[in-house]
This record gives C-alpha cells, sequence and structure tokens, in this order.
C-alpha cells in the first residue's frame, strides 16, 4: 500500500510546535514524483520548518512526514533519501571543491570505490558546469560559483528528492535569472521532485510547477503558479503573489456590480461565488489599461490624474490619483510608446479602463 | 587503626586560610619558598603613626617616614617593627628572602632599596668585597656592646679590623627526624644519607640550597663542609644523585612536611627545629657529631641605602637588649649577647635544641665565603636537581 | 588638504599603538636585547656579567640538557593531557550544554582564575599530602600512599592549572562553527561520529592548535608547579633559570639558556602554525 504511493513526500495533518509557539498547524500535502514544488511565503510562515521536517532535521509534534511513502517520523537526516542545497551553501571549507562534493559519496556504505566516487564527482560537476574547478578552495569562488557547488554536492548522491533553502537568496540579479534556468533545467534533467522554500514569489512562480502559499504555519493556497496567480484563494494569496491596488466596497445582489465609496458602480462580471456585501477588491496593476482618446469601456472606466512615473525599462509603471478612489498603481507595457514624448508625465488627467478577470473580489469576512 | 595525631587530621578551611595568611606574611619557609615563588617580596608595611612620639634619641636627626629592611621569613616580632614606628615615626617595610645568594642576586643589581639587611655570616665579605656594603658607624649604634658579645659569633662583622655587620643570632643546620616514623638512633650525616635511602625511603627532605646539601653530603663522606675541591665535590655529587630518587623533596620549605607528616627527616635550622619539637616532640632536632654548619645573621647597611639615618636608628633600637630579648622569644634562635641571654626565660636557654652543649659544636664550621661564589658548587646543585 | 589627512592617519595610528609600542620596546626588546649580549659575556667571580665576547655559554648549555629534555618532554605531554580533558569539556559547552546556561558554565571555567594559580596549588600540595586525599585512603585501608612530590603529581596540578586556557580556544572555534555544516554532513549521509570526525575536528582544529601553542609555549616556562608538586625533584628550564639568576648568579649563563628557550619557543610556535594551515586551509589560523 504504501509503496504503491505516487507522491514522493507527503504531509499527513503535520504539526510542529517549539513550546509555545505553532510553526507549522496541521499541514496536509502531497507532491508528485518528479514535480517541482515551491514553498512560498513570508518569513515566519512555517515554510522552512516543512522543507527540515522533510530533510529530518525537525521532527513533527504531531502527524507525519512520509518519503516515498515510507513513514519517516524518528528517521535521522542520514538515513533520509532526500538532499538539500543550504541557504548559503554551507559548503564545508576545509575541503576543495571535489572533496565537497565527493563527501556524500565517501559516507555511502558498502564502500563506493574511489574510481567511481571521481567519475561521479566529475559528472556532478559538468553537471552544474564546473569542470576544471574540482581542485578550487571553495572561499575562492563566486557565489554563483559556490552555489553550483552545492548544488553538485547535493544532487551527486542521486536522491529521490531535492530540497532547495532559498538556494538564490544570495546572488544578484542577474545571477538569480540565469539560475532558475538553470535550476529548471537541472531539474529537468535528473527528473526527480525538487521542493523549494522561497519568501521570492516571482521566483516560486517562474520555476515551480506547483506552488504552495503559506502563512502563519498553514497552507493558503496550493495550484500552479498560473492559477495562484489568476486565481487566488484569498486576499493574503493576491497580495502576496503579485501586486495589488486594494479597494474597499459593495458588492451588490447582482454578484457583478461593486460600488465604490463614493457611489462610482463598476461592473466586474459575475462572481456567484463572494456573498454580496462589504468586500475587498483587488485590482492587478496590468489590469488598468490607458484609453486613448475617443476610446471607451462602458461601465469600467476611471479617470485620474498621474503623479509619479517609474521607468522601468521593459515597461513603465504609474501612480495615478484616480479620482473617488485614490491612488493606484498601474503597469503598462512601453508598447507602441517608444518614444519618451508619448508616455505619461506627472500632472496628466488620464482615463484608464480595467480588465474583470484581473480584478478580484473577496468578501471582507475573509482573514486576510 | 591507631588513632592519629592531630595534625594528621586532613586540613580544615580554617587551617588552610591561616597556612595561607602564614605563606603572605612570609613565615611559612625560610629560604627557599617565598624567593622562588616570587611572593619573596610579601611585605607588611606598617602604617604611619602621625603625631608619634619622638624620644630624645632620634631627635637629632631626621629619620624620614619610611624604610625597608630585607630579612627572613619568620624571623622579627611583628611587634618590633610597630613599636619602632611608634617611637621615630618610621614605617618599616619587610621584604623576605629564601636564601643569600638570592639577596645578593637584587642587591647586586642594584636599587635594592633597602636601608638595612640581614646578610648570613660567610657572605659579608663577599659585600665588602664588591663594595655593597660601608664600615658601620659604631657612634650611631649606643645600643651596641661589643663587650657583651661572643667573639666567635661576631667575628665575621670585622674585616681588617673595621666593623661591617653586627651580629643578630646565630643557629646551627642540623636535621630533624620523626622519631614515631624513624626508629633507628641517628647521629650523623653519614646516618641521615643512609636512612634516607633505607627506613625513610621516599620520606626525606634536603635543602634547595647549595651550602647545606652539598655540605653535609661532603662530612657525611668525611670531607670538610666547605671543600671545593674537584673530586670531593665529585664524590659528593655521585652520593646525591644516588640519594635523590629516594628523596621526599629537595626543598627548603620543609616544616609543612614535616608537620603533615609526608616528610620524616629534613635537614633543619635550629629555629625550625625548636619550632617542630615544640609543637610535635616526637620530632628531634640532631645535630651531626661528625660535622655541619653553624652560622650567624648579621646586620649591615648596604652602601646606596635610601635612608641610611632610618637603618642606623632601626640597628640602634635592635641592639637594645629589651627589644632583642623580643625577637629571639618569636624567633627562636640563639642569641650572641649575654645581656640577652640574662634577660631570657630559663625555658629558653635551657632548651638544648637552642642552646647545645659546647661539645656538640665542636665538629661544626661556620660556611666559608667561596662557597657562596664558586662556579663548580653552583653547577653541582643544578647537576643534582635536574638529574 | 591630502596631505593633512596623511598626517592625521599618521597621527592616530601613532596614538593607537605607539603606547603599547613603546611599552613593548622598553619592556620586552630591550631586555631582549641586553640577554642577547649577556648570552655572549662571562660570569663575573662573585657573580653578574663581565663583558666578554663568547660562546662559552652556548657551549655550555649540554649541563642543562636534562631540564631542556624534561621541559620538551612535559610540555607537549601536559598540553596533550590538557587537550584529551578539554576537548569535550569545550563541546559540551559550545554544542550540547542548553544556551541559557551556557554563559553560567562558560564563566565556571574562567572562575579558578580569580585566584592565583600559587595559592591553588598550594592547596593542591595539601589534597595531595598526607592530611588530604592519602589520608582518607587510609581511612579506607589503603596506608602509605604517597602522591605529592611525584611526576604524577606535576602533571596533574598541570592539567588543572592550564585546562581553562585549553578549554576556551576551543570552546571559541567550537562555538563560531556553522551548525548548517553539521546539518550539511548529516543530510550528505553522515553518521554523527563521522560528522565529529570529519567535520566537526577539522574545523576546530585552529582552536586546537591555539590551546596546545598556548599551553605548550607556558609550560616551557613553567616552574612554579614542578616546584611545588614535584618538591624541586623535577626540574625544568624554568627552574634552571631561576636558580641561575637567584642563586648562582651566572647572568651570561642563564640568558643563553632564555636566548635558547625563545628560539625554541618560536620553533615550536611556527610548527603549530604550519600544522594548523596545512589542516584548516590558510583563513581561520588565529595563533595566541
Amino acid at each position: 500500500m504504501a509503496s504503491a504511493s505516487p507522491d514522493d513526500i507527503e504531509f499527513r495533518s503535520v504539526t510542529k510546535a517549539y513550546g509555545a509557539v505553532t510553526a507549522v498547524r496541521d499541514i496536509n500535502l502531497a507532491v508528485p514524483k518528479g514535480s517541482f514544488l515551491a514553498l512560498l511565503g513570508p518569513s515566519g510562515c512555517g515554510k522552512t520548518t516543512c522543507l527540515r521536517m522533510i530533510g529530518g532535521f525537525e521532527q513533527p509534534s504531531e502527524g507525519k512526514v512520509l518519503i516515498d511513502g515510507r513513514e519517516m517520523n524518528g528517521v535521522p537526516a542520514y538515513r533520509r533519501p532526500v538532499n538539500m542545497v543550504f541557504q548559503h551553501y554551507a559548503l564545508f571549507p576545509h575541503f576543495n571543491v571535489a572533496e565537497n562534493v565527493a563527501y556524500g559519496l565517501k559516507q555511502m556504505r558498502p564502500r563506493i570505490a574511489q574510481g567511481e566516487i571521481d567519475r561521479r564527482v566529475a559528472e556532478a560537476l559538468a553537471m552544474v558546469r564546473l569542470d576544471g574547478f574540482a581542485k578550487r578552495r571553495t572561499h575562492e569562488m563566486s557565489g554563483g560559483q559556490q552555489q553550483r557547488v552545492a548544488l553538485a554536492r547535493a544532487i551527486v548522491n542521486r536522491p529521490s528528492v531535492l530540497l532547495l533553502d532559498e538556494p538564490l537568496a544570495a546572488l544578484d540579479k542577474k545571477l538569480r535569472s540565469a539560475m532558475q534556468i538553470e535550476l529548471q533545467t537541472l531539474q529537468r534533467e535528473l527528473g526527480i521532485t525538487f521542493v523549494l522554500v522561497t519568501h521570492d514569489q516571482e521566483e516560486a512562480l517562474s520555476m515551480a510547477d506547483q506552488v504552495c502559499v503559506m502563512s502563519a504555519g498553514r497552507i493558503r493556497q496550493l495550484g500552479t503558479p498560473q492559477e495562484v496567480y489568476d486565481r487566488p484563494a484569498d486576499l493574503f494569496v493576491a497580495d502576496f503573489v503579485g501586486k495589488i491596488n486594494r479597494l474597499s466596497a459593495v458588492l451588490e445582489a447582482d454578484h457583478a456590480t461593486i460600488r465604490l465609496a463614493d457611489g462610482t458602480a463598476l461592473n466586474v462580471g459575475a462572481r456567484p461565488n463572494v456573498p454580496a456585501g462589504a468586500v475587498t477588491v483587488a485590482v492587478r496593476p496590468e489590469a488598468l489599461r490607458f484609453l486613448g482618446a475617443g476610446e471607451d469601456a462602458a461601465g469600467r472606466t476611471v479617470s485620474g490624474t498621474v503623479t509619479h512615473r517609474i521607468f522601468l525599462g521593459s515597461g513603465v509603471e504609474y501612480a495615478v490619483d484616480i479620482d473617488g478612489l485614490g491612488d493606484f498603481l498601474i503597469t503598462a507595457d512601453r508598447g507602441g510608446h517608444a518614444a519618451e514624448e508619448s508616455l505619461s508625465a506627472p500632472g496628466d488627467r488620464v482615463r484608464l479602463a480595467f480588465d474583470p478577470a484581473a480584478v478580484h473580489v473577496f468578501s471582507s469576512m475573509d482573514p486576510a | 587503626m591507631t588513632r592519629k595525631h592531630l595534625e594528621n587530621a586532613p586540613i580544615t578551611a580554617s587551617a588552610l586560610t591561616d597556612e595561607f595568611m602564614r605563606l603572605k606574611k612570609g613565615s611559612v619557609t625560610r629560604r627557599h619558598f617565598l624567593g622562588v615563588t616570587g611572593l619573596g617580596l610579601a611585605a607588611a608595611v606598617m602604617t604611619r603613626f602621625p603625631g608619634a612620639f619622638n624620644a630624645s634619641a632620634y631627635a637629632a636627626e631626621d629619620l624620614g617616614t619610611q624604610m625597608s629592611i630585607a630579612t627572613w621569613p619568620n624571623y622579627h616580632d611583628p611587634a618590633t617593627f610597630e613599636n619602632f614606628k611608634a617611637a621615630t615615626g618610621v614605617a618599616v617595610e619587610v621584604n623576605v628572602f629564601g636564601s643569600n645568594e638570592e639577596m645578593l642576586a637584587k642587591i647586586q643589581a642594584g636599587a635594592s632599596g633597602w636601608s638595612l639587611f640581614v646578610p648570613t655570616n660567610y657572605t659579608i665579605s663577599t659585600y665588602q668585597k664588591l663594595g655593597l656594603i660601608e664600615e658601620l658607624d659604631l657612634s650611631k649604634i649606643p645600643n651596641f656592646s661589643q663587650a657583651s658579645e661572643n667573639p666567635r659569633f661576631t667575628d665575621q662583622g670585622k674585616i681588617d679590623g673595621k666593623t661591617y655587620a653586627l651580629p643578630k643570632n646565630w643557629g646551627t643546620t642540623g636535621f630533624s627526624v620523626n622519631t614515631s616514623k624513624i626508629k633507628t638512633p641517628m647521629k650523623t650525616w653519614k646516618d641521615f644519607f643512609e636512612i634516607a635511602q633505607t627506613e625513610a625511603d621516599g620520606r626525606a627532605m634536603v635543602h634547595d640550597y647549595q651550602l647545606t646539601t652539598i655540605g653535609s653530603a661532603l662530612v657525611s663522606l668525611g670531607y670538610d663542609f666547605n671543600s671545593i675541591k674537584a673530586d670531593e665535590l665529585a664524590k659528593a655529587e655521585e652520593l646525591l644523585i644516588k640519594v635523590k630518587p629516594h628523596l621526599f623533596a629537595i626543598n627548603s620549605d620543609y616544616q609543612p612536611s614535616m608537620r603533615s607528616t609526608d616528610a620524616w627527616m629534613t635537614m633543619c635550622w635550629t629555629n625550625d627545629g625548636a619550632q617542630l619539637n615544640r609543637d610535635m616532640p616526637e620530632i628531634a632536632y640532631v645535630l651531626g657529631t661528625d660535622g655541619g654548619e653553624i652560622w650567624t645573621d648579621y646586620y649591615a647597611i648596604p652602601k646606596d641605602a635610601p635612608n641610611k639615618a632610618a637603618g642606623y636608628a632601626l640597628l640602634n633600637y635592635l641592639m637594645d637588649p629589651a627589644n632583642a630579648v623580643k625577637e629571639h622569644i618569636a624567633n627562636g634562635a640563639p642569641t650572641t649577647d649575654s645581656r640577652v641571654i640574662a634577660l631570657l626565660p630559663a625555658e629558653v636557654t635551657s632548651n638544648k635544641i637552642v642552646y647545645p652543649d659546647e661539645a656538640a659544636l665542636t665538629p661544626l664550621e661556620f660556611g666559608a665565603a667561596v662557597t657562596l661564589t664558586d662556579p663548580g658548587r653552583a653547577e653541582l646543585m643544578a647537576r643534582f636537581k635536574s638529574a | 588638504m591630502a596631505l593633512q589627512q596623511e598626517t592625521r592617519k599618521k597621527l592616530v595610528t601613532l596614538a593607537l599603538v605607539g603606547p603599547a609600542g613603546l611599552w613593548l620596546f622598553v619592556f620586552l626588546v630591550l631586555p631582549f636585547i641586553a640577554m642577547v649580549v649577556f648570552a655572549f659575556g662571562k660570569r663575573a667571580p662573585e657573580g653578574g656579567y663581565q663583558p666578554a665576547f663568547t660562546f662559552e655559554q652556548f657551549a655550555n648549555l649540554g649541563s642543562r640538557a636534562a631540564a631542556f629534555v624534561n621541559t620538551l618532554m612535559l610540555a607537549p605531554v601536559g598540553a596533550l593531557a590538557c587537550l584529551l580533558i578539554a576537548y569535550p569539556v569545550a563541546y559540551y559547552l559550545a554544542v550540547k550544554a542548553s544556551p541559557r546556561h551556557r554563559l553560567l558554565l562558560v564563566s565556571l571555567v574562567v572562575v579558578p582564575f580569580w585566584t592565583s594559580l600559587l595559592v591553588r596549588t598550594y592547596a593542591w600540595m595539601y589534597l595531595l599530602g598526607a592530611r588530604g586525599i592519602p589520608h582518607l585512603l587510609e581511612l579506607l585501608g589503603i596506608e602509605n600512599v604517597r602522591l605529592i612530590n611525584t611526576p604524577g603529581a606535576v602533571l596533574l596540578g598541570i592539567v588543572y592549572g592550564y585546562l581553562p586556557l585549553m578549554i576556551m580556544p576551543i570552546y571559541v572555534s567550537l562555538e563560531k562553527l556553522d551548525r548548517r555544516l553539521l546539518e550539511a554532513s548529516a543530510d550528505l549521509g553522515a553518521k554523527p561520529v563521522s560528522t565529529f570526525f570529519g567535520i566537526t575536528v577539522p574545523l576546530s582544529l585552529p582552536g586546537v592548535m591555539t590551546g596546545l601553542a598556548l599551553v605548550t609555549i607556558l609550560l616551557l616556562g613553567e616552574y612554579l608547579i614542578p616546584q611545588l608538586l614535584g618538591g624541586g625533584k623535577v626540574f625544568f628550564i624554568g627552574n634552571a633559570l631561576v636558580d641561575l639568576f637567584l642563586q648562582s648568579r651566572n647572568w651570561p649563563f642563564g640568558s643563553a639558556i632564555a636566548v635558547t628557550l625563545v628560539v625554541v619557543v618560536v620553533i615550536v610556535l611556527m610548527i603549530a602554525m604550519r600544522i594548523a594551515w596545512r589542516f584548516a586551509g590558510t583563513r581561520q589560523v588565529d595563533l595566541v
């Protein structure tokens, strides 16, 4: 029964408490073989504790953690078929690169022949594109290179699950983007399950095929990146994953019209699942679009004054003081606005239309 | 199991404190421990006494407020310095030393700061030769009486008819034996070194002091106490190195070990022998019939004394029989001055450890100046200790 | 302006290191020069120093060979004995002790330093003497045990006296050891014992080497403990120096021995640093 489980990792009603503080509360989670799961949330949400319970550095207070269908409660870290890439890498400073990578292989019993160890170390280093660095001391290497050593060290034992604890946090932005692609490629090549812990929603969305958003020790939403972004389960998820503009309003009985404080009615499309009454409306910055002269979008048009313009290169962010609603953040593609003079400038009066699909309505009864 | 002597009881906290206080006061060892451990400068500074009584005898000259003396541990009645301060207003800082060699080393290095010190007989000619002490102006020491001094003990203070040092007290170097542990009767240094290897195996102590340790070994072999002849020293060295593995310790701080009965037998000076015997009657004091040392400690004033006037004043004070008698009762060493003997209680003068019969003194010799500076003896001692 | 800045910088540097530099020059460098000069001189007939230029003193070093051998044997043996006892203590303090009690426990290690080593060694004289442990053994029917004035007593005194100096540097290096390295080791399949010998021990080597060097160097100059607990029968270079300067007043020979001792210390330090480099890489070597 147990070994027939298709899931690599399973949490069954797992709770972890440190004295009076409960870090993880009644988590149920299944990670299918070969998937790339991101545990996403702000610091203190319990994501790292979950990862450490998989790694064996923490034991659940209640519930069970299973790896490959086997219960892992009480099994020490060194007997688990998982390996971890630690935050800040935790490379052994007294070993060179090859020795770091070979460390796991040397722990194997029965012993592996030295020739085999050398071959597999070279293979792992090639995989993270560090051929030729075998004899280097780790502290002589750049952050990106150290990151690769940590990766090589973790995959050389061929774990069934690779755990990554904020692996890219210490890298600069450019390197981070490159590593995101590399990690994805690596995961596809190895075909093993990756579990990534991150507080960076962009990282989670870009790499993982399953995103688990956590807050205060609980799972708020589990889904694909698109699901989490486009259909956030609650205001917290909407707010944490991507940017939002937040409005208080009332959803009318038709479950499609929201009425703002100043009486303006906006049609946001049918929301059958949201009870009529007080709601919080979350509007993605890209949901608002500048209207050209003469353009109109009936019932979905607002007007305002540009207060700030932030040039991002590929796009532009505007802060717009929308009449009756206050400050809104709006992102616009540069699109046809290649010339600087065609961009709106602070002080300009503008008209905007919003896309109902990118407007999320949550009952104000929901905790956020 | 037999009931142990009180001294055998494990040391109590208060007893340890007492020992430490003794250590601090510098009374634990005479010639070794404090000097070697660096506590040699443990000092008892008597605080100033404003408005002190000014006796007319001291009023003639400005004595200042402070002086320092170099002497041996447990060698003075502490009241002496308090009384002197009360009489003159001069506070006395007491520096105690472990050996004559050490005293010489300090004064040779310069700026000792002493205005009075207490060298032993055989060192005085060397101090004089090196110009480290000056001839005493006896007119400033009216309390000294040449007539009442025993010349046997005062001769070495005079060089070429000039007086460089005045005697404090004399004494002997014999050995103390715990007779409840060692049953064989002992009379000679030959006995001492034999028993040290047999009945007292692991329980005997010799001084960490070239004069007495080498001297007694020489005597036990029938040689002169002060010999510096290479062949005789070689024989003495052979004996000492043969005995060494059997010794409890090479240490001039023997009172604690004798009292705890860790050691059963030790080379010993008169005053320590008297103290041990007084507290533990089973510890006998023996003078070797084959020889040994007799000695006198003197007062002398360094040439570079910073407060000569006070040095003379204290010396004169100490030469007053009324003051000196308290010193002798306190330190247990025999006096050289018949005026003081007359004042001592009968139980002191009749104590055969302090005042042995003349016959017992006959074989004893004074230490010779040459032993102080002879490199051969110093090297022998070093080889013995490091063997 | 720039020049002024430079001058200011120099003045600040001078103010910071000047006092220490002057102190060291007057009380370390000058005496050492004097010592080297004396080492080539002769002993005056009544003791002290007589100017000369001779290698006589160095040629005579052999006469203190026993003291050198004793010292060079005991210093490393004592340091190793300290290490064997200190490491588990330091490990417990740094890794196992609960953080709440750690400060208290660490200060307990340091507390003995509040009392002078002399007094504590003196206390050992009583504990090991006939009125101490042997007396308790006597009550149990074990008679005539002698502990004081044996080489064992000297070793005990040395381990007792120098243990804190060994514990502290090892504790510090274990305490700053990154716990994630231990987790990483376990994660890679290493059993706790393998982690201890493969990661913990090598990474605490700088502390171990510091402790060994510190204790060894201090032991090379030790004379108090052998004097008090060895009954003067155990003779070290320190004892030889005391005798030469305070008893036989042979300053030139004493100087020659002292200079030789300094050279030995420097060699010991260099070897220790070399070993520390080899094991721990070049980064973390912070001897003494």
